[in-house]
């Protein structure tokens, strides 16, 4: 096992054997964090992980061999540990740590939790039922060669949540919609149209032309002006898009002209976009056929790393469409599928729609390989920054357990050592922020909105929960009479959702008391009315900082996107059901070294 | 060198090196399946580095080792599996070590290390040495920078590791960058600005460089008293204790020299077991080596040796990562290596980066 047996260490040992840990999460790092810890002497080690394995872990989850793909990760990684080290004590959850089972109590029952997530939101949640809990945290993250890892303790250091973190890219509808310029955009176009076609509709979603570009006029009314002629005109957007597909019986030559040509000749009607703009050439399905010729099978790289023609996206577009359209079938009345990009036909969709709009766009087309990459989040990761990670993890926890505390450091790895020749990078540990809106005594934030145009459920599912990682939030206004607006409980304020902040009697000065019971966390929420917030803006959080938050501030993480094994069930944070990506990133602190690790998760999907 | 087959990556290997191919690359993982590493020593630090590049996916890989597994032993690492005492080290641990990626021709050899021919190191691209004696470390790295085959070695001791390379007289190797992208035009507030169609700026190019490395004997050969040595103090990390901070550049080398002495001194690590004796063999080496280095015996507290018995599981994880990463960068020859020592001190945290050698 070895620690050091020198006398200084047997009560270490000692305590090792006694404690109880948690481990969030059995990935890359969980992995080579549970043979750690075991090796160096923790008997009672509990994991929980909500994922099965897939065989794109077997490279460096190596707990897990190509037979136990599909089977819950907690599981097949204590049974695999148990190989070696038979005495040890551990218990498997395969189960989502947001789950309200976990309550505080449960945190109560460990020495210290050690987080080695992919997402954002449940390091969020374990930072704050660490807090309520009182229990050391730590934190860490890799990506390709870099890692981190750091310690959070509640009153010592900063929280997870100290530093504002930089949001989600996301695109302005008009344009996904309009007048796409990179090739991402038609990536998030063609995940929207696979949602408007084949999963749950989304009203942020859409992929028709958008009438109310701002560019199309230079005075906001007649913007106002068109986008209500258009509703009322009964033109494309009355009708859904997956109903249209439906009556057309979801026929590929019809849908291909529809969008690759129908849509692209409207747009072109619009013609003040196109004045400096090069503008999209529409495709045909007949004059494409005309065009196919054999596709060679290239080379010696990977078959996915090809890039075929204009033809051979027209015919994967076709055949992904009819095996699309078959599935959905399959599932019968109302089915809804969900995008996976381990879903091979839901890829090939992607695929085709995205390189068929980009070659519209006059953008170079890229391959399976590469777009997978983009609509699929997928940040590559090899074994050994994970074990190097999980290496130090240990390390600062076995400070932790020998009372030093005040040794604890977060740690960088970089890929090349810095000027000063160090490749692994310890710095202080940061106090706690006296604004923070989590650890802070009485936290409290303003945000801005427009209290006529904002829907309780959209403060509920956007506000406190996307932006502000509450998983149950309970809402009262502060009006004298304390005003339930929203309750955690199912179906209490259903019937507020649809109803705007305004019918509340909420306006400009208005303060709302949040609770999420579940973190122990209350929020006083300050209420500004704005009635002139950007185009796709939904709120504005006062205070962030325009550098670390990029415009716009309301990000929207696309909520359709099931990333990762088609079997793994997250329970719903949001009222819209899968919301669960799979992306991850490193935490985003600037060391006095010059080692800033940041990864804002990819962009997609509109904000409004 | 390793020649880049130019075959043709399976489905299934496509699969599983799916997010490191997106990381290095295809090129770079054809080369690290063109390559046989020779891994001597399944000890901790060893084991770490067996799963490391058995996952990563090298044609094949010798696990060398002729000591038996202990009662102790088994609960060092992890591919051996319990109630294996007094089986071969390296046979005990080949079953788990095959089993993380059965793409690769995982061997197991129990012979001792010091009683192969030279003709035996010639059939690997790399070898790397972990719990090898000083002067059985010179001579293979000797003979290996002969033929053109990559030399690694790394220990742990307690808290700390160290790892060496040796990737010959000039080893190849390139380095991905970003092309460089016209800046877009920023959008005005009043009124639609045009943008202009953006040209990919996800393009990159490869550029081509060389390093030089020397022999582990020349490593080793430093002159402690030399005055420019001495002086050469600007960023190099140092002994820190209550009541000095020294500065030298051979700071990082004390751990493996004192360590190093004493396997050749005694044929063995320092063992908890024998903790008292050992203890006492280590602080009189340090009071030597700190003599030969110039310095005061008293500027390392007394209980150092506390921290370098045994070799510690999360210590082996890190050494063994980086010397991994080494060792796949160096058959992929991509990305820059690390010239020539990696330190580790696992009781700060700090990993360094330095070179010792002829300038």
């Amino acid at each position: 096992a070895l620690i050091s047996k020198g006398p200084p260490y047997r009560k270490l040992a000692d305590s090792l054997s006694a404690c109880r840990v948690l481990v969030v999460g059995a990935g890359g790092i969980g992995c080579e964090l549970l043979k750690n810890l075991v090796l160096t002497g923790f008997k009672n080690i509990e994991v929980i992980d909500l994922d099965t394995i897939d065989v794109s872990n077997l490279n460096r989850q190596f707990l897990f061999q190509k037979k136990h793909v599909g089977k819950s990760k907690a599981q097949v990684a204590k049974e695999s540990v148990l190989q070696f080290c038979p005495t040890a004590n551990i218990t498997a959850y395969h189960d989502s740590i947001m789950n309200p089972e976990y309550n505080v109590e449960f945190f109560r029952n460990f020495m210290l939790v050690m987080n080695a997530l992919d997402n954002r939101a449940a390091r969020n949640h374990v930072n704050r039922m660490c807090l309520a809990a009182d229990i050391p945290l730590i934190e860490s993250g890799t990506a390709g060669y870099l890692g981190q890892v750091t310690v959070i303790k509640k009153g010592l250091t900063e929280c997870y949540e100290c530093q504002p973190k930089p949001t989600q890219k996301t695109f302005p509808g008009c344009t996904i919609r309009n007048t796409p310029s990179e090739p991402i955009h038609c990536i998030v176009w063609a995940k929207y149209l696979f949602n408007q076609l084949f999963g749950e509709e989304d009203a942020d979603q859409e992929v028709s032309p958008d009438t109310a570009d701002p560019e199309l006029t230079w005075n906001p009314a007649d913007t106002e002006a068109r986008a209500t002629a258009s509703d009322q005109d009964g033109d494309i957007k009355r009708v859904s898009t997956k109903d249209w597909a439906r009556s057309t019986g979801y026929d590929t030559v019809k849908l291909f002209n529809k969008l690759f040509k129908d849509d692209i000749q409207y747009l072109l009607t619009m013609d003040k976009l196109w004045k400096k703009r090069k503008a999209p050439l529409p495709l045909d399905w007949l004059e494409i056929q005309k065009l196919a010729c054999p596709q060679e099978v290239t080379g010696t790289g990977l078959k996915d790393q090809q890039v075929l023609g204009v033809a051979g996206y027209s015919q994967l577009f076709s055949r992904s469409v009819e095996t699309l359209r078959s599935m959905l079938a399959d599932k019968g009345d109302g089915a809804e599928l969900v995008w996976d990009k381990d879903d091979p036909p839901a890829m090939d969709f992607v695929t085709a729609a995205a390189n068929l709009r980009m070659h519209i766009f006059s953008m170079n087309m890229k391959s399976r390989f590469d777009i997978k990459s983009m609509a699929g989040n997928i940040i590559p990761a090899i074994a050994t920054t994970n074990a190097v990670i999980a290496g130090l993890i240990v390390l600062e926890a076995l400070k932790i357990l020998s009372g030093d505390v005040e040794q604890c450091r977060t740690i960088f790895l970089n890929k090349q050592p810095n000027p000063r020749k160090k490749l692994l990078v310890p710095c202080a540990l940061d106090p706690p922020s006296a604004n923070c809106y989590v650890c802070a005594s009485k936290p409290e934030v303003t945000v801005k909105l427009n209290v006529h145009k904002t829907l309780v459920l959209a403060l509920q599912d956007k506000i406190l929960k996307e932006k502000f990682g509450m998983v149950a939030p309970d809402v009262q206004i502060e009006d004298g009479k304390g005003t339930i607006l929203i309750s955690s409980e199912e179906g209490e304020t259903e019937a507020n959702n649809s109803k705007f902040l305004s019918d509340f009697g909420i306006r400009h000065g208005s303060r709302l008391q949040v609770d999420d019971f579940l973190q122990d966390y209350t929020l006083l929420v300050n209420v500004i009315h704005c009635e002139d917030l950007e185009k796709d803006v939904e709120f504005e959080v006062v205070g962030d900082a325009p550098d670390k938050a990029p415009t716009p501030p309301s990000a929207q993480e696309d909520k359709n996107v099931a990333n990762g094994n088609k079997d793994s069930a997250e329970p719903s944070t949001s009222s819209k059901g899968d919301y669960q990506t799979q992306s991850f990133e490193v935490s985003c602190f600037v060391t006095a070294v010059g080692a800033i690790i940041s990864r804002s998760q990819p962009p997609f999907g509109p904000n409004r | 060198m390793i020649e880049k087959e130019d075959s043709i990556i399976s489905e299934e290997e496509a699969a599983q090196y799916d997010r490191q191919i997106r990381l290095w690359g295809l090129d770079a993982q054809k080369r690290l399946r063109g390559s046989r590493v020779l891994l001597v020593g399944l000890r901790g630090l060893g084991a770490e580095v067996a799963k490391n590049l058995i996952l990563a996916g090298v044609k094949g890989l010798t696990m060398l080792d002729h000591e038996l597994v202990t009662e102790e032993s088994s609960r060092a690492q992890f591919l051996i599996p319990v109630n294996n005492q007094g089986q071969n080290r390296a046979q005990a641990s080949l079953e788990r070590a095959q089993y993380l990626n059965p793409m690769v021709e995982v061997k197991a050899d129990t012979d001792r290390v010091e009683t192969k021919p030279d003709e035996f190191f010639l059939q690997f691209e790399a070898v790397c040495l972990t719990g090898c004696s000083r002067d059985l470390m010179v001579r293979v790295d000797q003979l290996c920078f002969e033929h053109n085959i990559k030399v690694f070695c790394g220990d742990v001791f307690g808290y700390h590791g160290y790892m060496f390379s040796d990737l010959g007289q000039e080893h190849n190797y390139v380095e991905e960058k970003p092309k460089v992208v016209k800046p877009k035009t920023e959008e005005s507030n009043d009124g639609p600005e045009a943008k202009k169609t953006k040209i990919d700026s996800n393009e990159t190019t490869m550029i081509k460089k060389t390093a030089c490395f020397c022999s582990l004997k020349l490593a080793l050969e430093v002159d402690w008293t030399n005055e420019k040595a001495k002086s050469s103090l600007k960023h190099t990390p140092h002994f820190s204790t209550t009541q000095s901070i020294v500065f030298s550049p051979f700071v990082p080398l004390f751990f493996p020299t004192v360590l190093l002495k004493f396997r050749t001194d005694k044929g063995r690590d320092p063992h908890p077991e024998s903790f008292e004796a050992d203890a006492m063999l280590l602080r009189q080496i340090r009071d030597d080596v700190l003599e030969a280095m110039g310095l005061s015996s008293d500027l390392l507290p007394h209980d150092f040796v506390s921290y370098c018995f045994s070799e510690m599981a999360p210590v082996c994880a890190v050494v063994g990562g980086v010397l991994g990463q080494e060792v796949v960068k160096a058959l992929s020859q991509r990305d820059a290596p690390h010239k020539n020592f990696f330190f580790f001190d696992g009781m700060k945290g700090s990993g360094v980066v330095d070179y010792f050698g002829p300038k």
